[in-house]
């Protein structure tokens, strides 16, 4: 049909090459963000791995490439003990967190419990709630010298619960990680419908039976998702055994390489770095194994932003009451109970059932907190780290985030997975990679004794969750606003500050709120880069506990806990103004 | 304002050939439309002139502005080709102001304030908006945004207008008259437009020129006219309204034109054009044929006996599908005719050959 078609009748002679082929310059911003996520997420690992084949640290003169370090570890019967013990806590964590979580999500998005909307948000406060308050929290209660623990054993003569055993700290691992299972399952239960549900009680399926034969089968993928998830967490947890395994001498991996590390009898030894690696790629094998399981990582974030359809609540009958009472004692056991332990603890000269509490007020533990430069230190440098850190982590990561999904930057696909890796290693790893790398280039010289150091690792440690934030917020803007913008004649970052960057307000104070929370609690990749004039709240939180000085750490904790809410309460008031607007 | 001249653009998406040597050219202040179904390459062919898809071969030119020569690695960015471009989703920015989004083109062109002031009230009195300048989007109504995203695209005087769509958001009646106003300001302003639609009433009612596209081809290409009257091709005429094909054996007629004869009209039918070969395919718009009831003697040529087998009414029109001898035919008809036997001529110069 080409002879219809009207021929233009001059060929116009070819324009000057004014520009570049490709459809968006790759400006040098562009890469010089992309290097900078990548170098600071990539980066650590390669002195990680380096310094575990060194015969000598790196900072010593000569030294060979040798295995020796692993066979150190291997050969150490105290690892293959952190080993079972880890395997065991795991598996019992795991156990526990999952059928709970399940459980859980089921009751409040399924059927007419009582009270469900409250308990939808109560249950996962414990992801808000800062992780060594609520460790020291429980031990102020059901510690071996808890109060509770006091109660029964001496004033009632019943036997009494241990606390520092596995089982007990699979039972506190379990309450932490039980959030992570709760929102995957209940993304889950949001994204499908109740329709597959009402079929089969159309067929006459009671509720037990719909929920057994209909609904745990329609979960099978998402909770396959967070046993995998779960079990990795599992095996990098670090507070749990430092606070709770203590006084019975039960070590996990993660405490048994920082106890190695601090306390051994040559500085900075190899095998650590070799467990490190060992863990790295345990950890790593398990979170691919889950990618691979259950699709991309994108479709699971997906999955929450997806409004749920209408659906008719199970009726749960006579259980309705005993079971929303249970509920609310589960809350009540342990979240609440424990923070006011906390609070008590730290207003007393010590926790005891002999004595009425208020014969034993004192205000010496705050006093401390006041007056204590480390601890005062510990306070300030937390926070600067929560806010400068957390501000420009969001900042770093909107842009990477821009550049991944919003440009035609030839290496952004990169980007994603790069974003989503930080929190997938365990946070020592992290740590004793940045430790390292500060030791192993000159730039690192610049940051390895002072706040930056920390803040940089803090900060990488847990960008991915500035990125699961924004991500799904941006996914949701027309890609037509871009092309809108470009055609009126703006380029790539012009388009980033002047259009995507502002419709995402809301989400970058939401990603701003969750890292500065989740910076304030954070320890683990800086145990091994604490140093004097350097200390953060968690790290002296630790230091002073395995001192012995519990009221101090206590008080801590409530300050801990204070801020969040406050930073919560605000950033809330902030989003939903900004969301009405 | 410049011609545009699209050259041999071909792409493919893996093994999907989506656009195959497209060539057209607009003329200064031409408004041409790309009609076609869903996934015949308009929408591709478009946003390859915009700047955000990238051919696999193929040259596009705007004046003496190259935007694309994939021969001489010529890849003008779109934000650089000066383009007024209004999406199906209209993309007005959710932050912005209507005024902020009409002035947004110009900040980025360096304009001074007042300018900038000066420009963004007369675009906004063009489109009959001056009075809610300092709404937000989520207060205008569906219309009233299609028109701010419109004044955006002709804010900054751009060389050609192109429309994704524009209509589609819009309930029938709001897009009757967004249609025949978008026509005149485009005429009152003299305005080059590209248009892509899928809705065959746009395509005639506003174009200059149509280009009907399938399978990632030009078709046909003409006049709202000779595109219905003549289509040409089986498809074209199928896309643009209802047709009915015939086919049979090519003869002569007594006046020396070409007739096509079928078992059922074997006097022949006159047809327009010329065919090769013994055997042709004929379309028949179902308002040019006439019915009409009872039965009446026919000289040669004066047509044939039918019977209706099912009759609807429209509104403005009767629709009533015919049966001649094995044939069914569909008619359109302003009288009513009862069920039965019924008389049909289908008048000399209303068929055309398609291939």
């Amino acid at each position: 049909m080409t002879s219809m078609i009207e021929r233009p009748a001059e060929v116009a002679a070819p324009a000057p090459a004014r520009s570049r082929a490709r459809r968006l310059p790759a400006s040098a911003g562009q890469a010089l963000v992309w290097f900078a996520v990548v170098a600071l997420v990539v980066g650590p690992f390669f002195p990680l791995v380096y310094s575990s084949l060194r015969s000598k640290p790196i900072y010593l003169p000569g030294g060979t490439f040798t295995l020796a370090a692993y066979r150190t570890l291997f050969a150490d019967p105290l690892f293959w003990t952190a080993v079972r013990n880890t395997v065991s806590f795991a598996l019992g964590t795991t156990a526990l967190a999952v059928i709970g979580g399940t459980a859980l999500a089921i009751v409040c998005a399924r059927t007419n419990l009582p009270g469900r909307k409250a308990y939808r948000l109560l249950l996962i406060a414990p992801i808000v709630i800062p992780p060594l308050g609520l460790i020291v929290g429980w031990l102020s209660i059901y510690g071996q010298g808890g109060y509770l623990t006091q109660v029964v054993s001496k004033n009632v003569h019943l036997p009494v619960w241990n606390l520092s055993s596995i089982p007990g700290m699979s039972l506190l691992g379990a309450v932490i990680t039980i959030p992570v299972v709760y929102l995957t399952v209940q993304a889950a239960l949001a994204g499908t419908d109740s329709w597959m549900e009402d079929a089969a009680r159309s067929a006459g399926a009671g509720p037990w039976r719909v929920i057994t034969r209909v609904t745990l089968p329609m979960l099978r993928q998402a909770i396959v998702n967070c046993t995998l998830l779960i079990f990795a967490l599992c095996l990098e947890i670090l507070g749990i055994p430092l606070f709770l395994g203590a006084p019975s001498n039960i070590d996990f991996y993660a405490s048994y390489l920082y106890r190695s590390w601090s306390s051994g009898a040559n500085p900075d030894p190899a095998f650590v770095s070799a467990g490190a690696v060992l863990l790295l790629v345990v950890v790593s094998g398990l979170l691919l194994l889950r990618a691979r399981l259950s699709g991309s990582e994108q479709r699971f974030i997906a999955a929450g932003a997806r409004g749920g359809g209408t659906y008719r609540p199970l009726d749960l009958g006579r259980w309705r009451w005993p079971a929303s009472i249970g509920l609310g004692a589960y809350i009540g056991i342990t979240c609440v109970i424990p923070l006011l332990g906390l609070v008590l603890m730290s207003g007393v000269k010590a926790l005891t059932t002999l004595e009425a509490p208020w014969h034993l007020f004192t205000a010496e533990n705050w006093r401390l907190v006041a007056t204590d430069p480390t601890l005062r230190r510990s306070i300030t440098n937390s926070l600067l780290i929560a806010g400068g850190g957390g501000a420009a982590t969001v900042l770093l990561v909107a842009a990477a985030t821009l550049i991944a999904h919003r440009s035609g930057f030839g290496l952004r696909r990169i980007l994603a997975p790069a974003l989503i890796y930080p929190r997938a290693v365990p946070g020592v790893i992290l740590g004793i990679g940045f430790f390292w790398t500060y030791l192993m280039f000159t730039p690192g010289a610049l940051v390895r004794n002072n706040l930056w150091g920390e803040l940089i690792a803090l900060c990488v440690r847990n960008l991915t969750l500035a990125y699961v934030v924004i991500y799904p917020s941006l996914a949701r803007i027309n890609a037509e606003f871009d092309r809108a913008a470009r055609s009126s004649g703006a380029g790539w970052w012009t388009i980033a500050r002047r259009i995507l960057l502002p419709i995402l307000r809301p989400a970058l104070l939401a990603a701003f709120v969750l890292m500065f929370i989740t910076l304030l609690g954070d320890y683990d990749p800086v145990v091994f880069l604490q140093k004097p004039g350097t200390e953060v709240l968690g790290v002296t939180m630790l230091q002073t506990w395995q001192r012995g000085v519990v009221g101090p750490v206590a008080a801590l904790a409530v300050v801990q806990v204070g801020i969040v809410a406050i930073v919560l309460l605000l950033g809330t008031r902030i989003l939903g103004r900004l969301r009405r607007a | 304002m410049p011609d545009i001249r699209i050259e041999n653009l071909s792409m493919s998406f893996s093994d999907t050939r989506v656009l195959d040597d497209i060539s057209f050219t607009v003329k200064d202040k031409e408004f041409v439309t790309l009609l076609g179904p869903s996934g015949c390459g308009k929408t591709t062919t478009l946003m390859c002139i915009a700047g955000f898809q990238t051919p696999d071969q193929g040259r596009i030119a705007c004046g003496d502005d190259t935007f694309v020569d994939r021969d001489a690695r010529v890849d003008l960015p779109a934000e650089r080709r000066n383009l007024g471009i209004v999406f199906q989703s209209y993309a007005i920015w959710p932050h912005m102001t209507v005024a902020q989004n009409v002035a947004f083109p110009l900040r980025v062109r360096r304009m001074s304030k007042p300018a900038i002031r000066a420009r963004v009230t007369e675009v906004l009195a063009l489109v009959e908006l001056s009075a809610l300048a300092d709404r937000y989007p989520h207060q205008l109504s569906g219309g009233q945004q299609q028109r701010v995203a419109l004044a955006r695209a002709i804010a900054s005087s751009p060389a050609v207008l192109l429309l994704d769509e524009p209509f589609s958001n819009l309930d029938a009646k709001l897009r009757e008259r967004a249609r025949d106003w978008l026509k005149a300001l485009q005429h009152t302003l003299g305005l080059t437009t590209i248009f892509v639609t899928h809705d065959q009433d746009e395509a005639l009612s506003m174009s200059d020129r149509i280009l009907v596209m399938n399978g990632g081809r030009i078709l046909r290409e003409g006049t709202p006219e000779e595109v219905y009257r003549q289509p040409r091709v089986r498809f074209v005429a199928e896309f643009l309204g209802h047709c009915n094909f015939l086919t049979g054996a090519i003869g002569t007629g007594p006046d020396g034109g070409e007739v096509l004869r079928t078992a059922e009209f074997s006097d022949g039918i006159k047809v327009q054009g010329r065919h090769d070969g013994p055997t042709g395919t004929i379309a028949v718009r179902p308002e040019d044929i006439e019915i009409s009831s009872g039965i009446r003697p026919g000289a040669p040529g004066m047509g044939t006996e039918a019977s209706v087998l099912h009759a609807s009414y429209l509104g403005d029109h009767y629709h009533y599908q015919v049966a001649v001898g094995a044939l069914q035919l569909s008619v359109h008809s302003q009288r009513p005719l009862a069920p039965g036997p019924v008389w049909l001529r289908i008048p000399p110069g209303v068929a055309t050959f398609v291939e």
